[in-house]
């Protein structure tokens, strides 16, 4: 297999709107990330290479076939949307049995499958438990699940890790490093440099609906250093956390909003090791959310289109 | 952290799956849909309304129950008495057939599609090896049980409420074709707006002028048109004779045409087979874009 998505002259209109603009890429096996602010054309490519979308110009191949019409090709494919919907009524396990099931596995297998994918993203003691009772972070949980149920040979992931606590954030980019080493293949989407760069190296970005760069990106990285870091933290005590923030030199401010603290930081690595190393030892309570807006990218964005 | 994330950090082996994916056939691709849908039918807030709208004719049983049992007469026809299998004869027709099939078949047909899509579950459906088709086929299936699961045993409720039980052997085969009427029509109605939830961009309006607007009118009228209608092949197989009390019905009677029985039902199948088809059609060519 040359490419997991070949992308030609693709461009997607929503009326007057443009969504992907004459997008021509080929995406090659292993984990590529998608990289672009809020409203840049990832969903919209992403529904397009899940054969949700059909290109309103141009063609799109996954694995070496047609994805519009071609339900077949979901046999080999798992899809982790960025919409936070769900069956609220049922379980996790019930939820990701059904969804499986319509791979063709019977009753006893498909049992088996769901309970072994929602081990894998540690929700099998919540499993009995109803969707709509799970907090944000189990929900994204129960999406990754229905998404890699059916084992398959492509992992496409739209802002997987929105919501999910810091722990869970590294389990989860923990889950999809083994996964492409075990031969398969991730096309993960994110607004945001750092969770994309801890996956891989391999980066697309996406910005008004056209790639702006591929390949390997340490130079917009080193850019993107340059631009403050916003970071949005939730949890049980936000003076604790702002406390712990401000014992080391890589916060340059910091904002108190409801049950959360904001914080500029000029270093993110620093910062998020030290953010994980904080919610695993529990000193400044339970942190309950961490998002990064996407203010900052979107200036390098900004800059990298100017150029 | 919520009490289920474990803080071990112990990965799991990513192992291959032993189990064995089979090609499923569309039929059984609906199946599974239906099982995954008919839960979620059931438990929602539309069999709430439908609840509501079947318990209307229950109502009325029980009220005509007791003015019947203090000797009055609950309904007369050109002065004469109507009672029991009768009252339950106009409550089929002027109820049930021409008023809650028509409604549920529009408000559920309509909303197959709809409400995956405004509750952006459809992602989860579409996203599996199985045709686009099967996913309405399997939550038409799943509609059919829902409506059948409440409104069947509402008419039975309603007939022996108000059919005597020293008639109820003479009846009880009559029951029999109403409830088969009653479940073709559901059908019909359901597979006719699943077409239209699935064309259409405001289809519970375009479904309710079919319903209380081209069908009523057109029935009233002399011609061909009324064949345009699920109405007229549903009248003419009710076994109940219809009263006559006005100018209106007079007239309805003079016009009124009863095609054979087997004329009826191919028509019917027809529809529901036709209708059903192409709305499977609409929803493989059609892109769902979800509202961000």
């Amino acid at each position: 297999m040359n490419a997991l998505v070949h992308a030609e002259g693709v461009s997607k209109w929503y009326g007057q709107v443009s969504g992907l603009n004459n997008v021509t890429v080929s995406i090659p096996p292993g984990i590529t990330g998608l990289l672009g602010p809020n409203g840049a054309g990832k969903s919209t490519f992403m529904k397009l290479m899940t054969g949700q979308l059909k290109p309103s110009q141009g063609t799109i191949r996954v694995m070496d076939e047609p994805i519009w019409g071609n339900p077949a090709v979901f046999a080999r494919i798992g899809f982790c949307p960025e919409q936070d919907a769900f069956y609220d009524r049922m379980t996790g396990l019930e939820w990701v049995t059904a969804l499986v099931r319509l791979n063709g596995l019977n009753d006893a297998d498909a049992d088996a499958a769901a309970k072994r994918a929602l081990d894998r993203v540690d929700l099998l003691d919540a499993a009995a438990k109803k969707i709509g009772a799970y907090s944000k972070g189990m929900r994204q949980r129960v999406k990754m699940a229905q998404a890699l149920v059916h084992d398959p040979d492509l992992l496409i992931l739209d802002e997987p890790l929105t919501g999910m606590d810091p722990l869970m954030r590294r389990k989860t980019i923990r889950l999809i490093k083994d996964w492409a080493r075990a031969g398969k293949h991730i096309i993960v989407s994110s607004h945001i440099l750092h969770e994309i760069e801890s996956m891989t190296s391999n980066i697309l970005l996406i910005n008004n609906g056209r790639i702006v760069a591929e390949g390997n990106v340490h130079q917009i990285r080193d850019l993107i250093d340059t631009h403050p870091h916003t970071v949005y933290v939730r949890g049980q005590n936000p003076r604790a956390l702002a406390r712990k923030f401000l014992s080391e030199d890589d916060v340059l401010s910091m904002k108190f909003e409801k049950d959360a603290v904001v914080v500029e930081t000029a270093r993110p690595d620093s910062f998020y090791a030290r953010l994980t190393e904080l919610a695993a030892s529990g000193e400044a309570g339970q942190i309950d959310e961490v998002q990064s807006p996407d203010d900052n990218l979107q200036a390098v964005f900004k800059y990298l289109v100017k150029q | 952290m919520t009490a289920t994330e474990s803080t071990d950090g112990a990965e799991k082996a990513i192992k291959p799956m032993l189990h064995s994916f089979k090609r499923m056939s569309f039929f059984e691709a609906s199946r599974r849909v239906f099982d995954l849908s008919l839960g979620e039918m059931l438990w929602s807030r539309r069999t709430i309304f439908m609840g509501l709208v079947v318990g209307g004719p229950v109502l009325l049983a029980v009220i005509v129950k007791l003015v019947e049992t203090f000797g009055m007469s609950a309904l007369r026809v050109n002065g004469q008495r109507v009672a029991g299998f009768g009252i339950f004869g106009v409550m089929i027709w002027m109820l049930f057939l021409r008023f809650i099939i028509p409604v549920l078949g529009v408000f559920y047909g309509t909303a197959l599609m709809a409400d995956e899509v405004e509750d952006k579950t459809i992602t989860y459906l579409f996203t599996r090896p199985i045709p686009r088709g099967a996913v309405l086929v399997g939550k038409f299936l799943a509609y059919l049980a829902c409506t059948f699961l409440v409104v069947l045993p509402s008419v039975m409720i309603v007939y022996f409420l108000l059919v005597p039980l020293s008639q109820l052997p003479g009846t009880f085969p009559s029951l029999l074709v109403d409830l088969g009427l009653i479940a073709l029509g559901l059908a019909v109605y359901g597979g006719v707006f699943s077409f239209v939830g699935a064309f259409f961009k405001r289809p519970l309006v375009i479904g309710l002028i079919f319903a209380f607007g081209w069908e009523q009118v057109v029935l009233a009228l002399p011609g061909y048109l009324k064949q345009f209608t699920i109405a007229y092949y549903l009248q003419a197989l009710v076994p109940h004779a219809m009263p006559s009390d006005g100018v209106a019905s007079l007239l309805q009677g003079m016009f009124r045409e009863n095609p054979p029985a087997m004329v009826c039902l191919f028509w019917l199948f027809a529809y529901l087979g036709g209708f059903l088809y192409l709305a499977t059609r609409v929803v493989e060519k059609k892109e769902y874009i979800l509202e961000q």
